[in-house]
């Protein structure tokens, strides 16, 4: 249908439109208006993907001169591959109604391992053997070396590409990484450098948050995207995260014997070519007195070791003399490999800032700040000069040298943690140096600077509020939506006592508690008597989800739940979860009903979607907190409470809450689906609590549904259940939670959707 | 107030939470009387699937019922017990289904112990039916069903029955889980070629399977809310099915019995007693030695009751009546439309009783125009499938519906 947003014309894919995406679109429009950052809230299985695409597409067609750019972030290949669907859709169907394609392009970009056509390189399964090896074949220099010598192999498809793709654009369309294989077959182009070139021309660009977050890849990747740009983060609940990771280094010892191992591989490498062709080096020595960024004629295939720092830290300055010289340099890595191997011959935690740890370097190896801030640029200047093929090999050497000028560029917002051993296990030594990033906003900043919109949205984004804060950004539109339904498909419950009135609770103090066990297995046995199909349960962590199993075990719980359902259990080995949920689905489908147990925060509860029968429940059992005792998470809550005014506790709460609504919101994927939602913990009744959960669990969240025992719970269950077993069909949606393009315009209907957007 | 209520095995307190009283509200006079008067008006409309057009239906029908009798059938939510609640209300099926479908068979399965037992055989004896079904009150319920293997005893026993009658499943699942030995999806496969209908009521929530097996053979599927709700899930599943792709059509040969011979019919010239014949649906059971009976016309043998299916010839024995009684299937009576009473008539024509405050509702009938009580019109659609109005004007009786 088509529809105006506030005045423009949008054209939406479909012929039935749910409230809440008008109104997110509504929102959407103020946001690109205005030019500015927005934070949206709206439950999963609303169509959000379609909203914003559609919305932001229709912008750019009638303002192509405040919107030129469309950078589509997603979290996983799957949920790519997804966006790209839709994009096709709504593309088909502007095609459909106005007789030719849109000129735009829509191009997808990820990694070699997902878009190599080589015959070889593309039957390699890790990621960094793909990248390695497509290297070894399409680096300047392995080319260069081609010309005079043929045995040398390259790959035909690069060549191909770099003859004739660059002058040519793509035509207007839009490829996924299938279509992009296909394009690239048919002309022997390589579909990864195609897409890398692709994107800087595309109106609409669809990849993963990495891209654009971690300085390493972005720096490369995303350089020339322009200012008139709208970015959006989908699923972006953990985002922070994932800029804390971008910026963080973590060394063991492993990685200090790799690297020492790839050093001495580097030193004979040097030492022969000096024999050998000594020109090479000096050639590159003078370079360096120019000027390593001018010197740096960077080609896009040499460009495999990017600068783990934020481009506007980046100095540009000529590189320090000490470590101009090739040998120099390695003597220099060397120094500070061995003073790193001291600092973790520790017997108790260590903690200090990169101020100090400066410090301690500069007094026992003599090694000076500004020439470790240029380790990781010369590492990789060497590499080229070295005509290294395959650099895979130096991973860990490259790590050191990211923590070198990483530790030297940033003071603020960073710490260094040694600990001996790991908390589990006190006893075995096992030295961890962590460099750790304490503010998110450090790998945000740069984006939001740069464009002009950008979108962060989710399902779970509750409590909104936090994300400006610990982001550092000033958000123009900030909403939360709910879903509109035409039935209560949700059923929230918070259980806070068993049927014997005992307290249940995963506080620290309780857990162990045998009451609180049992009146948990009790709990999972009456919901397995009573829900079909699937049934999937949450622990907080690894450890608790063991130690409880095990009680279960001795008590009779699970020979009791294996009378209903099969079990199933998440561990930490992913091959074995995988198999684990392969055959859960198994017994869903087959009618046998199955148990999942697992942990807040594992694969299972970010990843897999149970929707229908494969969740039509799912147990929360206690809050999952984040383990509180880590040191690293120590740091992060004093600088958070120091710098940005959060209290430790608001934090916590707002962690574990958000990672308990995506748990719980595994269960419902769509509007026809519906799942039970049960929070096992006495906890979560508090108002800090319940409030924290996003809008659309809250407004079925009932008082009556707040304080509940075991049985109740599951009387609620019960009927709950039978009413949702009634027939439901398109009929009863339509115009309450559905509506048609003539419903969408009655005005009652207007003025609905206008109340529905609560500003927080 | 326990203490009157003997029978039930369960205290109040051991019950669910009813809310009652939210379902009632008052109206704007402060009264609940109408309201309730409309409740009982709406549920009795609801029981009316309304059916358009001629279709052809399957009039000869095959029916298995499957009943769960695992451990879930002791839950207490249907009261007594569901699997009482259950034997209570399959008599009435069976009544009922053999009054709509007086040509058609039935047999009884029980889901025990993740197998499944034959109860009854197909038959069209309504009495022995439910003597079976009699003597399961005390039975114990333990372990768990299997889907799998009752529909594989219902394959294998509907399979050989000839293709112009309809084949159908009926399994009252209590369970939310079945024990299966094998792949249950090859199973519903195999059914779905062989064109047998299979449709599950669950007693408790949806279950996957279930609908899975409803929708891939064509069957209705349905999850029960109490147990009027059950009773008309039921009941709606003894009017027959439209016709499923695989029936043949197809002259079927039918024998019209006549009674057994009276003694002043016999050849008077031997003068003897009426020969002492034995029925042939007792002929297992080693009882109904005696003179009356239906002979079948083709090879004579006797039975003791109409419709059945001939033991020795096969062919199928029925009476005019029965006929007759199907009939009304082919010709339904269209649905009445409901409109608010504004006075339209004075009284129901079908009753002659006056509308009152009470009746928020009438129904015309599309045809005749003549406006009803809701009352007669659920005795009209239920039970006698003519409408007396149409029926008193002879133009109007007896003509297909009109197909748009």
């Amino acid at each position: 249908m088509k529809l105006t947003v506030d005045g423009l014309l949008v054209y939406f894919p479909y012929d039935y439109i749910y409230p809440e995406q008008y109104a997110y679109m509504l929102e959407l429009k103020r946001a690109l208006d205005a030019k500015g950052h927005g934070l949206l809230e709206m439950p999963s299985g609303t169509g959000k993907t379609i909203s914003l695409l559609s919305l932001i597409v229709a912008y750019m067609i009638q303002n192509p001169h405040h919107v030129r750019k469309l950078i589509y972030c997603s979290r996983t290949v799957p949920e790519i591959e997804k966006v790209l669907e839709e994009l096709k859709n709504l593309i088909k169907y502007y095609e459909k109604c106005q007789g030719e394609k849109p000129s735009l392009t829509g191009v997808v970009l990820s990694s070699r391992k997902n878009l190599c056509i080589h015959p070889e390189v593309s039957r390699e399964r890790e990621g960094k053997l793909v990248d390695g090896k497509c290297h070894s074949l399409t680096a300047s220099y392995i080319r260069e070396r081609h010309e005079s010598d043929n045995s040398i192999p390259i790959c035909q498809f690069y060549e191909g590409f770099n003859r004739e793709g660059k002058e040519s654009m793509l035509p207007y369309g839009v490829y996924t990484m299938d279509d992009l294989k296909q394009y690239g077959a048919d002309r022997n182009w390589c579909p990864y450098f195609l897409s890398r070139f692709a994107i800087i021309h595309a109106e609409i660009v669809v990849y993963s948050y990495h891209y654009l977050l971690d300085p390493k890849i972005a720096e490369v990747v995303s350089k020339e995207m322009n200012r008139e740009a709208v970015v959006v983060f989908d699923e972006a609940h953990n985002i922070d995260n994932v800029c804390i990771d971008s910026l963080s280094v973590k060394v063991t010892r492993r990685t200090i014997d790799r690297s020492t191992m790839a050093l001495q591989q580097l030193e004979k490498t040097v030492a022969q070519i000096r024999e050998a062709d000594a020109a090479r080096l000096t050639v590159e020595y003078e370079q360096m007195v120019e000027g390593l960024r001018h010197a740096a004629m960077q080609r896009e295939t040499d460009a495999v070791l990017g600068n783990p720092i934020l481009p506007d830290d980046v100095l540009n300055e000529v590189v320090p003399g000490n470590i101009r010289n090739a040998e120099h340099f390695l003597s220099f890595l060397k120094r500070f490999i061995e003073y790193l191997k001291t600092r973790l011959r520790i017997q108790h935690v260590v903690q200090e800032s990169p101020a100090g740890f400066l410090k301690d370097v500069q007094a026992r190896v003599c090694i000076e700040r500004k020439p470790l801030r240029f380790c990781a640029t010369r590492l990789s200047s060497l590499m080229k000069t070295l005509e290294i093929p395959d650099p895979s090999n130096f991973a860990s050497l490259t790590l050191i040298t990211h923590l070198a000028t990483l530790v030297s560029t940033y003071t603020k917002g960073f710490t260094i943690i040694i600990e001996p051993f790991d908390d589990k296990t006190p006893t075995v030594s096992n030295p961890i140096l962590h460099f750790s990033c304490m503010d998110s906003s450090i790998a945000m900043r740069p984006v939001f600077a740069r464009f002009q919109s950008v979108i962060i949205t989710s399902g779970t984004l509750s409590p909104l509020d936090m994300y400006p804060k610990i982001l550092d950004f000033n958000p123009v539109i900030m909403s939360s939506f709910t879903m509109t339904l035409a039935r209560p498909c949700i059923l929230p419950m918070i259980v806070s006592k068993g049927s014997d009135q005992v307290a249940i609770s995963s506080k620290y103090e309780t857990r162990e508690d045998v009451a609180v066990i049992r009146n948990y297995g009790q709990l999972l046995v009456e919901i397995s008597a009573s829900v079909p199909d699937g049934v999937v349960c949450f622990f907080t962590s690894y450890l608790y989800l063991e130690s409880v199993v095990g009680a279960w075990y001795d008590q009779g719980v699970v020979a009791s739940l294996q009378r209903h359902k099969l079990l199933f259990i998440e561990t930490q080995d992913s091959a074995e979860t995988s198999f684990a949920l392969i055959n859960y689905i198994k017994a869903c489908e087959s009618g046998r009903g199955a148990v999942l147990l697992s942990v807040a925060r594992g694969k299972v509860s970010e990843g897999v979607d149970f929707d229908h029968h494969l969740g039509r429940a799912v147990l929360m059992f206690g809050i999952p907190y984040v383990f509180t005792q880590s040191r690293i998470l120590k740091a992060r809550l004093d600088y958070l409470r120091d710098q940005f005014q959060i209290r430790e506790n608001d934090f916590l709460t707002f962690d574990a809450m958000r990672h308990a609504a995506q748990c719980v919101g595994r269960a419902l994927r769509g509007k026809t689906d519906y799942g039970i939602m049960i929070f096992a913990d006495k906890r979560f009744s508090r108002a800090d609590k319940r409030t924290k959960l996003p809008r659309w669990i809250q407004e079925h969240l009932k008082d009556s549904l707040c304080n509940l025992s075991t049985e109740e719970a599951v009387q609620i269950c019960k009927r709950w259940l039978r009413q949702m077993a009634q027939p439901f069909t398109r009929e009863d949606q339509l115009g309450v939670s559905l509506l048609t393009l003539q419903q969408l315009q009655s005005e009652e209907q207007q003025e609905k959707i206008e109340k529905q957007v609560i500003q927080k | 107030m326990a203490d009157d209520e003997q029978d039930t095995k369960e205290y109040r307190w051991e019950t669910g939470y009813e809310k009652t009283w939210e379902a009632i509200k008052e109206d704007e006079d402060g009264l609940v009387e109408g309201l309730v008067a409309e409740f009982a008006q709406k549920a009795a409309r609801k029981a009316v699937v309304p059916r358009r057009g001629p279709v052809r239906l399957g009039m000869m029908r095959h029916v298995l019922v499957a009943v769960d009798c695992s451990e879930a059938m002791n839950s207490q939510d249907l009261k007594p017990s569901r699997f009482l609640c259950t034997l209570k209300l399959l008599e009435k099926f069976i009544e009922e289904y053999f009054d709509q479908n007086p040509l058609s068979q039935l047999g009884l399965v029980l889901m025990k112990n993740k197998r499944a037992e034959k109860l009854t055989e197909l038959s069209g004896n309504v009495r022995k039916h439910l003597k079976a079904l009699q003597g399961l009150t005390d039975m114990a319920l333990t372990g768990e069903p299997s889907l799998q293997n009752t529909l594989e005893f219902a394959g294998r026993v509907l399979k050989p029955l000839p293709a112009h009658a309809s084949r159908e499943l009926l399994v009252l699942f209590a369970s939310l889980t079945t024990c299966d030995p094998g792949d249950i999806n090859t199973t519903i496969q195999a059914l779905k070629t062989e064109g047998i209908r299979c449709s599950v009521i669950g007693l408790a929530a949806e279950v996957r399977i279930c609908k899975k097996l409803c929708q891939d053979t064509g069957g209705e599927y349905g999850v029960v809310l109490d147990d009027v709700h059950y009773r008309s899930l039921l009941l709606d599943s003894t009017s027959p099915p439209p016709r499923a792709r695989a029936l043949d059509a197809g002259l079927v040969k039918m024998g019209f019995p006549h009674s057994a011979p009276q003694t002043n019919q016999t050849d008077p010239g031997t003068n003897a007693d009426p020969p002492i014949t034995v029925c042939m649906c007792h002929l297992d059971d080693g009882e109904g030695v005696g003179g009356e009976g239906h002979l079948c016309p083709q090879c004579r043998s006797k039975y003791c009751s109409l419709p059945a299916q001939c033991r020795t010839c096969g062919l199928t024995l029925a009476s005019a009546p029965h006929l007759a009684r199907s009939y009304h299937h082919l010709f339904p009576v269209e649905p009445y439309e409901e409109v608010a009473y504004e006075g339209q008539a004075q009284y129901c024509f079908a009753c002659l009783r006056n509308f009152t405050d009470i009746d928020k509702q009438v129904y015309r009938c599309g045809r005749c125009h003549e406006f009803y009580c809701w009352e007669c019109e659920s005795v009209v659609s239920t039970t006698l499938h003519v409408c007396p109005g149409c029926a008193s004007r002879p133009h109007l009786y007896q003509r297909l519906p009109d197909s748009s």
